[in-house]
């Protein structure tokens, strides 16, 4: 199809090992997960998670607008903010008509929708906040993002579970394929450690239960994953079409080459355990792309370390890429970050693809005896890739895939 | 008295984000860009602290902060409840 091309030419992180994109990568590179107990979830099945450390969020906003945001809108503005830097554009200079939002979020301000039923119940209506309709909805980091660089074209939150990060980059994608938008600003954000969330998680049983020191216990495709470990965090893209990208010299990351997306429409939780559907997304975004499978050269993994997720997933590889491309799985280190999970792995799949760097998988020897694929362990793997493809799998059946390669 | 109420200060520091210079016994809500959403926010918060049945809504839109220092400090006065609320709300 003849289509421009759509080159990423900002990233911006906030993850439980970095407050930025370059501290992130390093945390991941460094393959130790920073899984810890969590004050606020004493009395909980689950009271661990990998959270967003070492900032002030409040001042880090700097703005009289902050009270009105849910911890998931505050980690949504801080990377995108830094993903425009890092493009080289100022919103006080651009056209803002010409500039889409599109930031997902799996579970919004769930938190502190629960945070107000439990004033609301103690203590009456009076004490309730009036901002608890904006701490609460999730269309807000989004809205949020717009209000602050006066971005005035599309804008909204795409929603598909643990795949709404990889989801809102390829709306983006599609956005500026049709003409909607000049400027993409795309990502995902999700903070929902909290107590009645965390509760719900350990009896839906995809909670790894606490064995020892919580940063051990992300073991995704190990013989021995005991579940996944819940993450926190957000990553934005600037997306542009490559052509404007290179007329405003503009150097891109990368390139967003393809995405593909299915539904298993099989069960809630349970991926369907044959992998067709979740098979089809890959080849929809290689078809997208115009690649073969053996184009592939690396594979970021949904990896959740469930027992059901990364069989289905490991069997998916082997089957999709013969070939046996490298495959890493980040939250491993990063615990699932939910929503953003997504677009924090298409970001670090962008820095694979720019520095030829693949990070290992925490946690992991080697992967179990039944699973025949190449997992990076131990330490990075340095070697020049071309094209990678990241998997997202949501809850819901929610597949997305992106394809990503060196501009 | 044009004191201003330390959690007056505390507040639109703290939560809003207003800096210290310019918060001033004679400054207003519109002085201080808070907007109607922020006001309402405030007066969660200020109730927190005086407690009792008087309302914010009660003072005029153009009130100072002395003003808003001298109706907490009458509703303190008058009685009623006092704290419990600060630890639960606006806790995010």
């Amino acid at each position: 199809m003849n289509r421009p091309a759509v080159a990423v030419t900002g990233l911006g992180m906030i993850t439980p090992v970095g407050n930025d994109t370059e501290s992130t990568w390093r945390g991941v590179c460094a393959g130790v997960s920073p899984a810890r107990t969590v004050a606020g979830l004493e009395g909980c099945a689950i009271d661990f998670a990998c959270m967003v450390d070492g900032i002030d969020l409040d001042a880090a906003i700097g703005s009289r607008a902050s009270f009105r945001m849910g911890k998931y809108v505050k980690l949504a503005v801080l990377a995108a903010r830094e993903a425009v830097t890092d493009a080289g554009l100022d919103p006080a200079r651009w056209d803002g008509s010409r500039v889409a939002v599109v930031v997902g979020t799996s579970s919004g301000g769930s938190a502190s929708l629960t945070e107000q039923a439990v004033v609301l119940d103690r203590l009456g209506a009076g004490a309730t906040s009036p901002s608890g309709i904006l701490l609460t909805i999730p269309n807000m980091p989004a809205a949020e993002i717009a209000i602050q660089m006066r971005a005035t074209g599309p804008s909204m939150a795409p929603c598909t579970a643990c795949s709404s990060g990889a989801t809102a980059l390829s709306v983006a994608r599609d956005l500026l394929v049709t003409g909607q938008c000049d400027i993409a600003i795309a990502g995902a954000t999700e903070s929902i450690v909290y107590p009645a969330a965390m509760a719900a998680f350990a009896r839906s049983g995809a909670g790894a239960r606490r064995d020892g020191d919580p940063a051990g216990l992300c073991r995704p495709f190990a013989a021995d994953r005991a579940g996944l470990v819940m993450g926190e965090g957000a990553a934005v893209m600037v997306l542009e079409r490559t052509d404007d990208a290179r007329a405003r010299d503009a150097v891109p990351r990368a390139l967003l080459a393809g995405t593909g997306a299915t539904t298993d429409a099989h069960h809630p939780i349970s991926p369907h355990p044959s992998g067709a559907v979740a098979q089809a997304a890959v080849e929809a975004a290689l078809r997208d792309a115009g690649w073969t499978a053996e184009d592939v050269e690396h594979v970021n993994a949904h990896g959740t370390a469930t027992p059901v997720n990364d069989a289905t997933e490991a069997a998916l590889i082997a089957r999709v890429y013969p070939h046996r491309p490298p495959v890493t799985a980040p939250k491993g280190v990063l615990g699932h970050c939910m929503g953003a999970a997504g677009a924090i792995e298409a970001g670090l799949t962008v820095l694979t693809l720019q520095r030829g760097v693949v990070p290992p998988i925490a946690n992991l020897d080697a992967p179990a005896p039944e699973f025949d694929i190449d997992c990076v362990t131990k330490q990075p793997l340095r070697r020049p890739i071309r094209r990678a493809v990241s998997h997202s799998f949501g809850f819901g059946g929610h597949n997305a895939v992106l394809a990503l390669q060196r501009p | 008295m044009s004191a201003i109420h330390p959690k007056i200060t505390e507040v639109l520091t703290h939560t809003f984000k207003v800096p210290a210079a310019e918060i001033h016994p004679g400054s207003t809500m519109d002085s201080l860009e808070m907007d109607s959403l922020a006001v309402a926010e405030f007066a969660v918060l200020i109730r927190e602290t005086t407690g009792g049945d008087r309302e914010f809504d009660q003072l005029p839109k153009d009130a100072t902060l002395a003003d808003i220092s001298r109706f907490m400090d009458t509703a303190a006065r008058s009685g009623a409840r006092v704290g419990g609320a600060a630890a639960m709300s606006n806790a995010r």
